[in-house]
């Protein structure tokens, strides 16, 4: 990793013509997912990704951008590998995170995805109680002491921002609060996994916008102990949030830099258009 | 016209009615049947007044009125006569040999209800129509006819049943009392008959046995002895309160007050006296045990029978169900293979039940239960323990008929659990299993519990592949009992549905137990239903608990 980061600095310098754009973007910033060459198929016809190459950093926003069908969603759960439960799909190529294969053999799915959490579009609370489902991962994972969970649970809540609206309701079913609400919870049920690296695809597309304006509150103060990847449509939003943002296009990542230069001076006429809304 | 009628057709409008017409036919018909049993089923109890009829050549009957009916005669001369025709329960089977006679209005030349009259239920014959005449309690008689002698009679028959029940009580601290010693008995007969016996160790130890069996029955002796003088004493007191009553004709006869169930007269009751009388016999009907090959007494242990059946039943089939559900939606490969499987477990769905009763006798009874007799009960053969019909067997041959019902509703249930729970909880670190068990299954359960209602309301009711595996007309033990180990899963038992035919369609006096039939059947229906709504009390509370799934 380290290697990786003086090569950079390095080359960012000689700033060669070959090397990548995004090489230089990243200077100085510690990487944490990396892909090479990363192919997959939802089956041998459909070619979702395509030779996509792109290094996440650590302890960032990182907003993947692009029309809808693009592959975005494919790409952020080819990172825990959520993809593995579809039938008949495969892929090609390698993901490293914190520089190791997570798709080679051997390779424990219960520890990646604790360690790579996950937030969902529709938020999914479990029918229980709000205090079991946040206390269902470290459950899952093997922690049994009450005093720990409650511990883990209140910090979580309030991590997310919930705990203050919903404390003397902790034993109320999770499908009573509102729907800003249960996507927090959401966010709150990943934290008590104390992940490193948090996926969220779309999480504010169903909410409203004060909703919303909480939810991004809340990943802005999460960005100081995680790592953020944000798939969103809300170009405002990619701007408020993200350090670095990502362009995709028909399964191709088409570029990566920081969000200021993506939204201020792309290099891709695609990315222009696809800013400025002319289409997608 | 024409194209009236074709646009008609066209809307198809027609066969929608015609389909809802044959709907509502069906249902008509479901309703009415079950008014049917209701009706016939629920006045079977209700003490019946009594007539007295004298005929134009003398004799006289006194029974109840069942039937009526108008029947045309023609006669030589081509004239046709209208002829009413009454059927009249006579009772006093031991006299008159039948329960029933048809009498025409022509015959009847005085008809009346005396109020004197009783209605005398025995527990052996049936009923017995007539007058009391004496009443006997040892060497008290009474017979100055008049209230007097009816709460005298009340007052033997309370002392008779009294005795009866101290007879029964003395009779099993008897057997209690012979058992270690019959056990013994039995332990040397058995020793005798092996090949051991030739041995010197095996003369020894029959030496030893015999030996013990002798000093027991020293010890017991004085008590055996005690005991049953107690029960001649018991006995012959019995024998000395007897009811002396006659039929409408004046014939006399002696009943013991020991052996009357209960005695009334109806003619002169009040309508609370005879719903007393009509509780006190639904009371009967369900908490005793029949008498009279069937026909009379209660269903106890038919009741107690299904109800074991079915729970032995239900828990076989849900756990097996579940696991087969959940195989073929959350772990096996979509694919020709499970498509197959699904195809297979939906269609044992219509194999004819009695095919199952034919699998459940020749792989439970003889396969299995003959190979554990061999392993465990060896010292029992050749009397078969587990190699013959009982109860475990038929649970499993029903859990087996009922299995395809609750594979398809689990599996409905899974299809039902959103995808995203699902996600979510793989997505926090969950392995599979414990998915399954923390979101999957919770969220399933409505649907499993459909299954396990959908799989009582067929196990509960079907009766053919029964009659093979162990249920029988009149079974001597209970399943559960307070011996030891309490469960008895190797029993013969009795069944709703089987007593239903037995009695209906087996037993001697048809007649007399059509109305015991439609009791039956009403008691039968309301099991299942009570069972049903066991199920869908607590279907209904998991709904509340998980909103979420549209089961
Ligand atoms: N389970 C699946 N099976 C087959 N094809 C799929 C599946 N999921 C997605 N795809 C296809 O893969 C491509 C990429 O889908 P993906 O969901 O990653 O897009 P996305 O960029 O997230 O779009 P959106 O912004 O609408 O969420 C699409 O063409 C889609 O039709
Ligand atoms: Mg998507």
């Amino acid at each position: 990793m380290e290697m990786l980061q003086k090569d950079m600095e390095m080359m960012a310098d000689t700033a060669h013509p070959e090397i990548p754009a995004e090489f230089f973007a990243l200077a100085g910033e510690k990487i944490v997912i990396e892909t090479t060459d990363l192919d997959f198929y939802y089956s041998a016809e459909s070619h979702a990704l395509k030779k996509v190459n792109i290094r996440i950093p650590y302890r960032k926003v990182t907003a993947f951008i692009g029309p809808s069908g693009c592959g975005k969603s494919t790409l952020l759960r080819c990172f825990n590998r959520m993809n593995d439960l579809i039938p008949g799909s495969f892929l090609k190529g390698k993901v490293l995170i914190e520089g190791e294969d997570i798709y080679k053999n051997g390779i424990r799915l219960e520890e990646l995805r604790k360690k790579v959490g996950m937030v969902f579009q529709k938020s999914n609370p479990f029918p229980m109680s709000v205090w079991e489902n946040v206390a269902f991962g470290p459950r899952v994972n093997g922690i049994t002491n009450k005093s720990e969970l409650e511990e883990m649970v209140e910090s979580s809540l309030k991590q997310a921002d919930l705990w203050k609206e919903i404390k003397d309701r902790l034993q109320a079913s999770a499908l009573d609060l509102s729907g800003g609400q249960q996507q927090r919870l959401c966010i709150a049920r990943t934290l008590a996994n104390k992940p490193d690296i948090i996926l969220m695809d779309e999480p504010a597309s169903a909410l409203d916008p004060i909703s919303t304006g909480k939810i991004e509150e809340t990943i802005n103060e999460l960005k100081e102990e995680y790592t953020i990847v944000i798939v969103t449509h809300n170009m405002q939003q990619a701007g408020r949030i993200s350090d670095y943002t990502a362009f995709m296009m028909l399964g191709e990542m088409v570029e990566f830099d920081t969000t200021k230069k993506i939204f201020t001076n792309p290099k891709e006429k695609m990315t222009e258009d696809y800013i400025t809304g002319r289409f997608g | 016209m024409e194209r009236r009628i074709s646009y008609f057709k066209q809307k198809g409008d027609s066969y929608i009615f015609a389909a809802s017409l044959g709907l509502v036919i069906s249902l008509g018909m479901v309703v009415w049947i079950i008014l049917v049993i209701l009706t016939r089923g629920l006045s079977f109890f209700w003490p019946r007044d009594t007539v007295l009829v004298k005929l134009q050549n003398d004799s006289a009957y006194l029974g109840e009125m069942w039937e009526s009916k108008t029947v045309y005669r023609v006669d030589a001369e081509g004239k046709e006569h209208k002829e009413e025709q009454f059927q009249l329960k006579i009772g006093n089977r031991d006299l008159y040999g039948r329960d029933f006679i048809w009498l025409t209005r022509a015959q009847v030349s005085e008809e009346s209800d005396p109020t004197e009259a009783v209605t005398i239920e025995r527990r052996e014959y049936g009923k017995f129509f007539g007058f009391i005449r004496l009443v006997q309690i040892g060497d008290e008689r009474f017979e100055q006819p008049g209230e007097i002698l009816i709460e005298k009679a009340q007052e033997a028959h309370r002392l008779a049943i009294a005795t009866r029940e101290r007879i029964e009580n003395t009779q099993e601290d008897l057997n209690n009392l012979m058992q270690p010693l019959a056990n013994l008995q039995r332990e040397i007969t058995l020793l005798q008959l092996s090949p051991q016996a030739k041995t010197e160790k095996g003369q020894q130890k029959l030496a030893e046995l015999q030996e013990e069996a002798t000093k027991q029955e020293q010890s017991i002796a004085d008590e055996y002895g005690i005991l049953n003088q107690e029960l001649e004493r018991l006995t012959l007191q019995n024998r000395s309160i007897i009811l002396t009553v006659a039929t409408a004709e004046g014939a006399e006869k002696e009943i013991y007050f020991s052996e009357i169930v209960r005695f009334f007269q109806p003619n002169m009751m009040s309508g609370p006296a005879k719903a007393w009388i009509y509780a006190g016999k639904l009371w009967e009907f369900v908490a005793d045990e029949p008498r009279e090959s069937n026909t009379e007494g209660g269903v106890f242990p038919a009741i107690f029978g299904t109800v074991v059946m079915v729970l032995l039943m239900s828990i076989a089939v849900v756990p097996f169900g579940v696991m087969a559900a959940i195989y073929l939606n959350e772990y096996a490969r979509q694919g020709t293979m499970i498509r197959f499987i699904r195809l297979s477990v939906n269609n044992l769905a219509g194999v004819p039940s009695i095919v199952f009763g034919v699998f459940g006798l020749g792989f439970f009874i003889y396969a299995v239960g003959g190979s554990i007799d061999q392993f465990f009960f060896s010292d029992k053969l050749p009397e078969p323990t587990f190699g013959t019909g009982g109860i475990l067997w038929a649970s499993l041959t029903l859990a087996l008929l009922t299995l395809p019902v609750v594979v398809v509703a689990t599996e409905e249930g899974l299809l039902a659990v959103p995808r995203a729970n699902k996600e979510g909880a793989l997505a926090l670190g969950a392995t599979r299993w414990q998915m399954i068990r923390k979101v999957v299954l919770p969220n399933a359960l409505p649907g499993i519990l459909t299954g396990l209602i959908l799989a009582i309301s067929r196990g509960a009711g079907e009766v053919a592949p029964l009659m093979i595996t162990g249920v029988v007309k009149l079974a001597p033990t209970l399943a559960i009992d307070g011996s030891f180990p309490f469960l008895h899963l190797d029993r013969k038992f009795m069944h709703l549905g089987f007593h239903i035919y037995d009695v209906g369609f087996q037993s001697p006096n048809v007649e007399a137990a059509k109305p015991m039939v439609y009791t039956t059947a009403l008691l039968l229906i309301v099991i299942v239903v009570l069972l049903n709504l066991v199920a869908i009390y607590f279907r209904n509370r998991l709904r509340k608990k998980y909103r979420g799934s549209t089961f």
